[in-house]
């Protein structure tokens, strides 16, 4: 065998090697991610899972409303009328000649035989140039002529009709052309009929374009989508890319130590590729490219898997937004963003791990011996100031605008963002205070507690991790505690999904805007009848009955309740617990305290001081001074200072629900009168969409109003969410750190093994390890929550300073810094008894 | 002309009271296409030689040279070119990176240093076909037996411009045929002008050098020509 000496290569190469290096290196790299995959399944999976969550999270959140041209079409400006008079038509013709095409929509509200439902008569062109997006075929064909209707499929089944049946409608006979409905809104019920075929319109929408024209100068009653939208105070992308920022802040911090196992786990690999004449960056490439495709594997695996999932739920939204979905109705530039954001956070996250590895000398990376732990001696200073820095920021915000925190928005920003750097630099400090407290300790504690203080790479990255998620819920916790627990300005739920509010409108002045039924604005053009209280009761009764449930009149008293807590005032409607109230809710003569004049369910309403009845004023006496409340609730104001307040918890819970009323003793005692204008339907079972949207429908034929449970979360599913996301934040960082940092010192587990250590000893390594990880993170992001929520509230007089702290959630701080590290130390015990399968040497590649 | 040139080489490992001397004083010039073994019992600092000999690691003191450029003044991106232009280095146990292919690991020194992929690749698969290796081009290290993996990491050491060649114990892993191949293929690079360093435990190994130097610890303690009169040389170095 013989050998010749190659030909001599070109020698105009870059010195560093340039792309073809960067090439093999990167090429090297991906073989590598495709080899050991499974080692780095689980910092795939968040990435994955993060951004899979955020895809379909900002996909709900955003077509979970109507959609933004609801009532508009393709059109950018919308007038309505209550009328087609000459008025109208003279409007609809200055509107046509300045703006040219205007599509007109015409509608006569009818009643359903034998039903409290309605349904409308429309004429629309379903070729219209406008309103294409509120109208589509589902079968059959749109109405050519006179004699020919369409109707949504509830108009069908209503009068039972089918395609090419014939029904009377609009006093004329007419053959059904087909099924229509209104993608914009599914609750939507019509029959359409071909433009001019309304004879009797009650409203008439104009569609138009009026590009660049000042809404003011069309006119007080035109409307934009962009205008209606600019109510939303709320954007639900930019809630999504928050969460999507703070998310893979977490990912990136607990990847960190993930890549750096890595790295370790490569080192001789590394050391090999040295010795071939890599450079530094040559090797801080391998790593980073890693992390790269990491991101980029993660990035699209969680795009397919939020796709997947968002293509199943998609019908299920519908039905429940009443609205029509388009399949990739996608906030696309949040999939963009979280994509982005998952491969620049795992490049960050291999960054570091790929510096520290070009500082192990080449021989020892050849050896496969890590570097041993350098003794840093951490100050916790840094950590320290940041923490002060970020409470006397929140302080600041919170002392704004005269106590109130509403202008302190920057500062509120910087504080809680200086939190987290706070965090994590003191992180590394309480793992080696932990090991010094744990020197007494038997030998497999005192050993876990030592290695996550020498091993902080790996450990504080995961410490701070969860600590930072510990940190967000504890926020929560509080400010919904500090919120929730303020018994005068009550918050939460209005009502029970079993009962609906319904409330007599006062008749609106001529020319008052209000949305009409197809959900635009209409212009009430003319005063109205006010009806009878009598009329009113019927008709609350009557949806009421077409519903099925019980009728509950809600008195209210011309009086109330006044008084300043913690920083707010008296917030809430207050009714008369007439006997078929307190019937109601099972609440029995017997059970009264004959004295009380209040019975409420607010919690803790008794025990507040410096509340006023004003019986005198109808409660709009003004709230007393905190302290001069007695100068001003007396007795020859009409105030009574301290009425006697007993506590019921039957009364419900809704902040729109007779949760406080008068007891008929008071009424009778302070000659209060009352009158009934609001009225409780409360069911046996939860109302459905369609049962509240009759009710809706029926309420608009009258001068009622329907109110229905709305979304506002009560304290407990603030707390319990919170709760829940700060455990499964923390036992997710300890389910990827435990296994990399015990990996680590695997060698250190074989020796003990060799040296006669049981499998006990393993799996007390194992648990403290888990224990002591997770207990830290908890204990340190509960006092980072409670050094945020405290310089945050001490110069917040709105919502009660310091002393609105008090509600402490107890159970769900118990369960965060109890329950979790132990259920991370039980079942890392669980699962740390398998003997190391390289007991005796080390795998050689 | 020396291509490789130590002089007064110290390295000492630790500091105070617990600092261990590897390396006294030695003093090494190898001349192109000769062969040097190096010799000695376990921790008198063979490795060790070989490492500052090849970039690898620093010495305490002294200084090393390289085809005429001293490595003191080097920076550590200079050395890695070193690495990958000049100074091949055969491993005991082979050192080959999981991942890659044979020609690929063959290749990599030149990929590395600017070579386009096809024609570092076009180079690799030459070196293996030379050391008898083309069928193996497309295998993973892992897939490969010992003595193949030797001969591809010869081959990835001789691969490109290469005029040092440093071998620490390259038959150790292998059994006799296997290690007098490999020995075999050293030769050759050294009769093609490359000089070579060679450590090894095998005195018949070690008589195919021109020059052998034994090592106790961490001092060069002798120098010895072999005669290549002796009939059990003859062979090799014909």
């Amino acid at each position: 065998m013989t050998t010749a000496v190659l030909a001599p290569l070109a020698d105009a190469r870059p010195a560093d090697g340039g792309a073809p290096a960067r090439r093999a290196v990167v090429r090297w790299a991906w073989r590598l991610f495709r080899r050991e995959w499974r080692q780095q399944f689980l910092i795939l999976a968040l990435i994955a899972v993060a951004v899979a969550a955020t895809i379909v999270g900002s996909a709900v959140a955003t077509n979970d409303p109507q959609p933004a041209n609801f009532g508009f079409g393709t059109a950018r400006d919308a007038v309505s009328f209550t009328t087609h008079d000459a008025h109208t038509a003279s409007v609809i013709a200055s509107l046509e000649h300045r703006f040219g095409r205007v599509e007109l929509i015409e509608y006569e509200t009818q009643s359903i035989p034998g039903s409290i439902n309605t349904y409308q008569l429309r004429s629309q062109d379903p070729h219209g140039p406008f309103g294409g997006p509120m109208l589509s075929l589902v079968s059959g064909h749109f109405p050519s002529g006179a004699d020919q209707v369409a109707v949504t499929s509830g108009v069908a089944s209503a009068f039972h009709l089918r395609v090419g049946a014939t029904w009377r409608v609009g006093g004329v006979e007419r053959q059904v052309a087909g099924i229509v409905e209104n993608p914009q809104s599914l609750l939507d019920e019509f029959a359409l009929v071909t433009p001019g075929q309304v004879k009797n319109p009650t409203g008439v929408t104009a569609l138009f374009d009026a590009p660049r024209v000042a809404l003011s100068s069309i006119g007080n009653h035109a409307q934009t989508p962009a205008s209606v939208a600019q109510s939303n105070p709320f954007n639900p992308e930019t809630i999504s890319l928050a969460a999507l920022v703070l998310g893979m802040l977490l990912i990136a911090l607990v990847s960190v130590g993930g890549f750096t196992v890595l790295a370790q786990r490569r080192l001789r690999s590394i050391g090999m590729l040295e010795s071939t004449g890599a450079t530094d960056r040559h090797v801080r490439l391998v790593i980073s490219a890693n992390g790269t495709v990491v991101g980029v594997v993660g990035a699209i695996l969680g795009f397919v898997l939020g796709l997947v999932v968002w293509l199943a739920y998609r019908p299920s939204l519908e039905q429940s937004s009443h609205h029509v979905i388009g399949v990739l109705s996608l906030s696309w530039a949040v999939v963009v963003a979280a994509m982005v954001l998952a491969v620049v956070a795992a490049f960050i996250a291999a960054s570091r791990p790929a510096r520290a590895i070009t500082k192990v000398p080449i021989v020892q990376a050849l050896s496969g011996r890590p570097a041993a732990p350098r003794q840093i001696h951490r100050s916790a200073l840094p950590g320290i100031v940041l923490l002060v820095l970020a409470f006397l920021l929140l302080g600041v915000s919170g002392g704004t605008n005269h106590g109130n925190g509403s202008g302190g928005a920057p500062e509120l920003l910087f504080g809680l963002v200086l939190l987290v750097p706070g965090l994590i630099l003191l992180a590394p400090f309480f793992l080696s205070l932990t090991a010094r407290l744990g020197r007494g300790a038997p030998i497999a504690t005192r050993l876990a507690l030592r290695d996550l203080a020498r091993y902080r790479a790996r450990s504080g990255s995961a410490l701070a991790a969860i600590s930072v998620g510990v940190l967000v819920a504890v926020i929560v916790m509080l400010a919904a505690a500090s919120r929730y627990g303020n018994v005068l300005d009550y918050a939460g739920p209005n009502l029970s999904s079993n009962q609906l509010a319904v409330h007599a409108n006062t008749p609106p002045p001529a020319g008052t805007i209000e949305r009409g039924p197809n959900g635009n604005q209409v212009v009430q053009q003319s005063t109205t009848t006010p009806e009878t209280p009598t009329e009113l009761a019927t008709n609350a009764a009557s949806i009421a009955r077409a519903l099925g449930a019980q009728l509950i009149a809600l008195e209210t008293p011309n009086a109330g309740l006044t008084g300043t807590h913690l920083g707010r005032q008296w917030n809430g409607a207050i009714y008369v617990a007439t006997p078929q109230l307190l019937r109601a809710f099972g609440i029995k003569p017997s059970e009264i305290d004959p004295n009380a004049d209040i019975l409420s369910s607010r919690p803790g309403l008794s025990g507040v001081s410096g509340l006023g009845f004003d019986y005198a004023s109808g409660g709009k006496y003004g709230p007393p001074q905190s302290n001069q409340s007695n100068q001003r609730c007396t007795a020859a104001a009409g105030c009574l200072a301290h009425p006697v307040i007993q506590e019921v918890g039957a009364l419900p819970l809704g902040t729109s629900a007779p949760n406080t009323v008068i007891t008929e003793h008071a009424m009778r005692e302070f000659h209060i009168t009352a009158s009934t204008t609001n009225w409780l339907v409360q069911g046996s079972q939860p109302f459905t969409a369609a049962q509240i949207s009759g009710a809706e429908l029926a309420a608009s034929t009258s001068q009622l109003s329907v109110e229905a449970k709305n979304d506002a979360p009560s304290s407990t599913a603030v707390t319990t969410w919170a709760t829940i996301f700060g455990i499964v934040i923390a036992l997710g960082v300890l389910g990827m750190s435990v296994g990399l940092v015990r990996s680590e010192t695997a060698s250190d587990l074989r020796t003990l093994a060799a040296t006669g250590a049981s499998s006990n000893t393993r799996r007390t390594l194992t648990a403290v390890t888990a224990g002591a990880l997770g207990f830290l993170g908890a204990l340190l992001g509960v006092v980072g929550g409670y050094i945020a929520m405290i310089g945050w509230l001490r110069s917040n007089s709105l919502n009660g300073g310091i002393a609105a702290l008090g509600n402490i959630p107890i159970a769900d701080l118990l369960l965060i810094l109890i329950g979790m590290p132990a259920f991370a130390a039980v079942v890392g015990w669980l699962f740390a008894g398998r003997e190391p399968a390289a007991m005796a040497h080390q795998a050689i590649e | 002309m020396s291509l490789l040139e130590l002089h007064q080489i110290s390295k000492s490992y630790g500091e105070g009271p617990t600092a261990v001397r590897a390396l006294a004083e030695i003093d090494l010039s190898v001349d192109e296409g000769h062969l040097v073994a190096i010799m000695g019992p376990s921790g008198s600092g063979k490795s060790t030689l070989l490492t500052i000999a090849g970039s690898l690691e620093e010495p305490t003191s002294g200084e090393v040279a390289i085809d005429g450029a001293s490595l003191r003044a080097m920076s550590r991106n200079d050395k890695a070119r070193l690495r990958r232009r000049t100074i091949g280095y055969v491993f005991q146990d082979f050192n080959l990176l999981p991942g890659l292919t044979a020609a690929e690991n063959v290749a990599l020194p030149l990929e590395l240093d600017g070579v386009s992929a096809r024609k570092a690749h076009q180079a690799g698969l030459a070196a293996l076909e030379q050391l008898g290796l083309a069928d193996r081009a497309g295998r993973y290290p892992d897939q490969l037996s010992g003595g193949e993996r030797q001969r591809v990491a010869i081959a990835r050491s001789v691969v490109g411009e290469r005029k040092v060649l440093l071998a620490d114990e390259p038959s150790g892993a292998l059994d006799s045929t296997n290690g007098e191949a490999v020995m075999r293929m050293i030769l050759d690079a050294c009769k093609r002008g490359v000089a070579a360093v060679v450590v090894t435990h095998d005195a018949h190994l070690a008589s195919w050098a021109d020059r052998v130097i034994f090592l106790r610890d961490g001092r060069a303690v002798d120098h010895v020509a072999p005669d290549l009169s002796d009939s059990s040389l003859a062979t090799p170095r014909a």
